[in-house]
């Protein structure tokens, strides 16, 4: 039987209203018809094949019509290919997709979109047989980062398979564009320039065959200029640039990054002079780890992991120096708020305790040293800072802390951060009593609470949670934060001039902060965490 | 066996055969006679008689006889000795076609079908869009309504087969007494036996190709004689001259160096070619153009050259001094020297573009779209006015001022299938669905005339390589040669069992060849208007041509990706060239003819080393063996399909195709 069964004819004869079709006319009408539809698809491929096409549409079928001077197929002309679906619990039978659209919907819908007109561009496919690495070409393969220590292995044992190295032909322009790079990087001279190199390695298609080179001048210039500041900037930069690149694979280059990035994170020394603010570094560095591990961190899973290891040895090692634990503090924050509530916080208590020696201006006469402990605590209170507010925006129907203090001091991290937001809803999802409890008080009848200490509210929550005092001083920190210019130059107020009494007695207020959200930590977390944020800057206020 | 049942089946079989009045005085005498003996011949000692009697008259009305035969010829063959198998096999095709076609003729459409159905697995692989045709044969009307079918039926089929193989083939067929297998055989099938050892079972192309009555009148045809060089003063030889006197000491050195190795001499100067490429306005790189030169001039200067059989037009000396000026300075390739390749995407087309093609110097692109317009865009425009926007993916040229860039050429009532540049670039043809060719300026931009006189579908026109001329091919199974000044075709060249799909000038005018949808080349002469030669081969449509600027040979792209190389004067294929994927929609030789480059469908441009093929199959035809040729380069485009190639005079390649959709 041919692949016109006759039921098919009987139909077709039915819908166009003859009824008396005949078995026999059917039996004979059908291996015709089939020719028939044979004859036009031969022809309507030959018009797809002329049309310069590889898909037959309504358009090639109507052509065939037109060559054998039949009537076109009309309503079937689309443009495009149609699409067919198959139906279900049948093997080969389609059937095209038909919206049923309503004329309303039609009538009322806004104009489409004029068509844009047909139009010609031009690019180089090749250059004397090599094709230059732009956007409207295909993109090159990966190559491989050439692997040099393996070659000798290979060749001392009696192996006969000795694999070659890949050669990597890398053409003029791009080793121009390399040693260009190269030394602006190293340099320092004009930042203007290497600005404009850096938007060019962000933004540049083509590169990618560099990266490996790239990644090995990183990686050789951090290990060597540890004590060159700008220089580790600028490599910081370059890793930043081409991680942004949307043209480089940069993953299989990753494990080479990582350490050179690691180091400019938590490495005890980071430029030479006492003018070098490594702390910017630091911070710098530590967004461009929470970058690659938000991008890489779902194909690479044992990368955040082994980072935050590292991250936490450092942190938690006290031989470690306070820069080494800033970088630490740093790095781990920017990772999000499940780390830092997992590791920082749940170290916060000795940690401080260690640290607070160090705070003290009497005991440590090293201003330095003082400065640096000062650091590390701003850094560990805007970590443990960050984390709680943004446990508190959870609750969107309390009464928000503070409007004035979201949107002088959070509003970008709130943007930036939703879905950490969701995170810490999560484990904050096991305490929903306390939260009820909250709601029913006002803010303005809790902050005396604070001031006076929180004795009555002592007895009922035993959780360890030293949240609280690192957000009685969020403000100071989200100051931080926000604008790196005025905190600054308050740091610089508080550890340069001799704001040393001052810085004693800030140091103070905190300190009593500090045991009074203790306290209050005992009690109830959640209240201190929606009022303290207040008592510091108006504090502040008084003091500065 | 009883008379009385020879009686039977005399008296059947003449009924069959509707030898009724004979029938009745059989009879009639055979009531009359009662039974008395009136057989002489002793058919009861005749086996061999009473089966072939008994075969005539009761089964012819069987089909499953078919089936029978078919199947046990197709194992035995299976199952034949290795050596001779891929013979033998050879036969089951044209076995299996004809058994099908006979049961169609004979009205059982549903045996045919399930018989079709049952053995096609066999042969899809090879003869896959045969098949296909022939599915839809279904009723005896169709076997004669169809080309296909009908040329397969009158003709007979040529296969080479080893006498062995032939005579185990035929002990088979008697032993087994399928007299029906040996009927089809004997009626379709041209043996011809040769002695000796079976060919390898790959190497011979037209042993598999059935092409109806073509494999007869293509061998006549190709005895014919045809003069491939290059014509007489061409601007090459005007070149060559000139370059001589320009450097005398230059051609000195190079007869020198002719008498050494070839190869050694081509390789330094590939090497050269390369290595001082960049410096081409340096004085350096005019010398290495002079020596390149003198390359080609050696090269061309062994060539026979033939005279125009056409009055050629007069060339102004303009148009002259600036072609000569471009070959002066053409880069030489070769496989060390790649040329540069300049694509020139068409974007927002909505599946419109039927066509394009680029002038010979690049700065014009035309595209025919299936809106019947033809867009011609002028490049070095473009390029003034927004470098920056040509970057743009989302083309904003033509945003930019609100008004279009290009010159819209309106005339056509139906697709336009193609849109060529004449030589000089100062005029466009078109072809389009209405059957006509149309002749655009493009300084006026303005259609100049409309050329009525094919009957269908007008595919292809291109102009001759010295401008005035055109060919044209056609739905109607035509080509014709016109010229600018005639409404009329000055040629009709008719001969091509389907539609005639690409046309392509003989570098020297005086021939032009044409692909068809009968997997056919033909080579026709320009002025008797004869084909000369068949190239047979290709497995299915055949899209592209392209001619070697020597004349020699000739390049042909199908459907399924392959190329072919073909020698002219023996009209053999030298290779197969495989590499693509799909459809080869283009192709060209680089000025030289060293490079072959095509473009396809499958979103590549590939370049091939030609001038080693020829160079190597020159040694290898005293060994007799074949080679295969490697593609040199493929340039992947984004996503593509390369709709047309060109390499200017100076050898930088122009590539233009429109991007697809579904991949951007």
């Amino acid at each position: 039987m041919g692949i016109v069964p006759k039921e098919t004819i009987e139909v077709t004869a039915q819908s166009i209203g003859i009824t008396n079709l005949s078995p026999e006319a059917a039996l004979m009408l059908a291996p015709d018809v089939e020719y028939r539809v044979r004859e036009i698809m031969q022809e309507a491929i030959k018009c797809m094949r002329h049309s310069k096409r590889t898909t037959l549409t309504a358009s090639d079928v109507d052509g065939a019509l037109n060559l054998r001077s039949l009537e076109p197929s009309y309503g079937f002309a689309s443009g495009g290919p149609f699409r067919f679906r198959k139906a279900i619990g049948h093997q080969d039978l389609f059937y095209t997709d038909d919206r049923e659209v309503d004329f309303k919907d039609v009538i009322e819908s806004p104009l489409p979109k004029a068509p844009l007109d047909a139009g010609v561009v031009c690019h180089w496919l090749a250059i004397e047989g090599v094709q230059p690495a732009i956007p409207e070409n295909a993109t090159l393969e990966v190559i491989r980062a050439p692997a040099d220590n393996k070659i000798y292995e290979h060749k001392d044992g009696p192996l006969i398979d000795v694999r070659l190295p890949v050669k990597h032909v890398l053409s003029r322009e791009l080793q121009l564009y390399f040693q260009k790079i190269a030394e602006l990087t190293v340099s320092k001279s004009s930042p203007a320039l290497f600005k404009k190199a850096l938007v060019s390695l962000a933004s540049d298609s083509g590169l990618h065959p560099l990266v490996p080179y790239f990644t090995n001048f990183i990686a050789d210039e951090v290990s060597r200029g540890l004590n060159d500041f700008l220089l580790l900037f600028n490599l910081m930069h370059v890793v930043r640039s081409l991680l942004q690149n949307p043209h480089i694979h940069i993953e299989p280059y990753l494990h080479q990054l990582m350490p050179s990035i690691v180091t400019c994170l938590v490495s005890r020394k980071l430029g030479n002079r006492f003018a070098d603010n490594h702390w910017e570094l630091r911070d710098f560095t530590a967004n461009l780890v929470s970058l690659i591990c938000k991008r890489f961190g779902n194909t690479y899973i044992t990368l955040q992991s082994r980072l935050t290891k590292t991250l936490v040895n450092a942190f938690l090692d006290p031989k470690k120096a306070l820069t080494q634990h800033y970088g630490a503090i740093q790095g781990l924050s920017a990772l999000g708020h499940t780390v830092v509530r997992l590791l920082i916080l749940s170290n916060l208590e000795p940690y401080l305790s260690l640290l607070e020696p160090e705070l003290d201006a009497e005991k440590q006469k090293n201003q330095m040293k003082s400065y640096e402990a000062w650091r590390v605590y701003g850094a560990l209170l805007r970590a443990a800072g960050l984390c709680i507010h943004d446990r508190l925006k959870v609750f969107p129907n309390l009464p928000s802390p503070s409007p004035s203090f979201l949107h002088k001091g959070k509003g970008k991290i709130i943007n930036a951060e939703p879905r950490k937001r969701k995170l810490s809803a999560d484990s904050s999802e096991n305490q929903p009593p306390h939260k009820r409890l909250i709601t029913t008080d006002g803010p303005d009848v809790l902050r005396p609470h604070d001031h006076t200490g929180p004795a009555p509210m002592h007895v009922d929550k035993p959780i360890g949670n030293y949240n609280l005092p690192q957000n009685s001083a969020q403000p100071s920190s989200s100051e931080q934060a926000s604008d790196g210019e005025s905190r600054n130059g308050k740091e610089k107020e508080r550890g340069k001039s001799r704001a040393i009494t001052m810085k004693a007695i800030l140091g103070q207020i905190w300190k009593d902060d500090l045991d009074s959200g203790r306290l209050l930590v005992k009690l109830q977390q959640l209240y201190g965490d929606r009022i303290l944020p207040f008592i510091p800057s108006t504090e502040m206020s008084v003091f500065l | 066996m009883d008379p009385e049942q020879v009686d039977e089946f005399v008296m059947g079989y003449l009924k069959k055969k509707g030898f009724n009045s004979a029938a009745k005085h059989l009879q009639e005498s055979l009531h009359n006679n009662n039974g008395s003996s009136f057989s002489s011949i002793d058919y009861p000692n005749d086996p061999e008689l009473t089966k072939l009697i008994r075969s005539f008259s009761q089964s012819e009305n069987d089909p499953s006889r078919y089936r029978e035969g078919y199947s046990k010829l197709r194992s035995w063959g299976y199952n034949s000795l290795d050596l001779y198998k891929h013979e033998l096999l050879r036969v089951m095709y044209p076995v299996f076609i004809h058994c099908y076609m006979d049961l169609v003729g004979k009205g059982h459409t549903q045996e045919a079908r399930s018989f079709f159905n049952s053995f096609r697995k066999d042969h899809e692989m090879v003869h896959l869009r045969d098949l296909q045709k022939l599915g839809g044969v279904l009723a005896p009307s169709h076997l004669q309504e169809m080309e296909f079918a009908r040329s397969l039926r009158q003709s007979k089929i040529n296969i080479k087969i080893c006498q062995y193989s032939y005579d185990l083939l035929i002990q088979y067929l008697h032993r087994t007494e399928s007299t029906l297998m040996l009927g089809i055989i004997n009626e379709h099938i041209n043996f011809q036996v040769y002695s000796g050892q079976p060919n390898s079972a790959s190497d011979d192309i037209e042993a598999v190709t059935i092409v109806g009555s073509f494999h007869e009148t293509a061998d006549h045809v190709n005895q014919k004689e045809i003069h491939w060089g290059l014509l007489e003063d061409s601007l090459e030889d005007r070149l060559e001259k000139t370059g001589g006197l320009l450097s005398d000491s230059e051609k000195g050195q190079g007869e020198s160096k002719a008498g050494d190795d070839s190869k050694k001499r081509s390789a330094e100067i590939g090497k050269q070619g390369s290595s001082t490429k960049k410096l081409k306005k340096d004085k350096a790189g005019t010398a290495t153009t002079k020596v390149a030169r003198q390359e080609t001039s050696t090269v061309l200067s062994s060539m026979p050259r033939v005279k125009p059989e056409l009055a050629m037009p007069v060339m102004s000396t303009d148009v002259e001094e600036s072609i000569l000026e471009d070959l002066r300075n053409r880069v030489q390739l070769s496989s060390v020297a790649m040329p540069s390749v300049s694509f020139y995407t068409f974007v927002n087309t909505h599946n419109g573009l039927n066509s394009s093609s680029i002038s010979h110097d690049g700065s014009l692109v035309a595209g025919g779209f299936s809106d019947s317009s033809i867009k011609v865009w002028d490049m070095a425009k473009i390029g003034q006015a927004g470098s920056c926007a040509l970057q743009d993916d989302n083309n904003q040229i033509v945003g930019k001022n609100g008004r279009r860039n290009y010159t819209l050429l309106v005339g056509h009532s139906g697709p336009v299938y193609s849109a060529t540049f004449s030589p000089p670039g100062d005029y466009v043809l078109s072809s389009s669905a209405d059957t006509t060719i149309r002749l655009w300026s493009t300084k006026l931009n303005a259609n100049l005339v409309c050329y009525k006189g094919h009957n269908h579908t007008v595919w292809d026109a291109q102009f001759s390589p010295f401008g005035h001329y055109f060919a044209s091919c056609s739905h109607d199974r035509t080509a014709r040669i016109w010229s600018m000044d005639r409404m009329q075709p000055l040629r009709m060249m008719a001969g091509h069992l389907s539609d005639v799909d690409c046309v392509q000038w003989h570098p020297n005018c005086n021939y032009i060849a044409t692909g068809s949808s009968d997997k056919t080349v033909r080579l026709w002469d320009v002025q008797t208007g004869e084909c000369v030669r068949i190239f047979i081969g290709h497995r299915s449509m055949v899209l592209s041509l392209a001619m070697s600027p020597d004349g020699r040979y000739m390049a042909s792209g199908d459907e399924d990706g392959t190329i072919m190389m073909w020698d002219l004067s023996t009209a053999r294929c030298i290779t197969p060239l495989m590499g693509h994927n799909s459809c080869v929609w283009t192709l060209s030789y680089s000025g030289e003819g060293s490079l072959l480059a095509s473009g396809s469908a499958d979103c590549t441009v590939k370049l091939w080393d030609v001038s080693s093929s020829t160079k190597l199959t020159k040694a290898e035809e005293k060994n007799g063996n074949s080679n295969r040729l490697r593609s040199i380069r493929t340039f992947p485009t984004k996503s593509t399909p390369v709709h047309a190639l060109r390499f200017s005079r100076r050898n930088l390649l122009f590539a233009a195709g429109a991007v697809s959709k579904h991949s951007s």
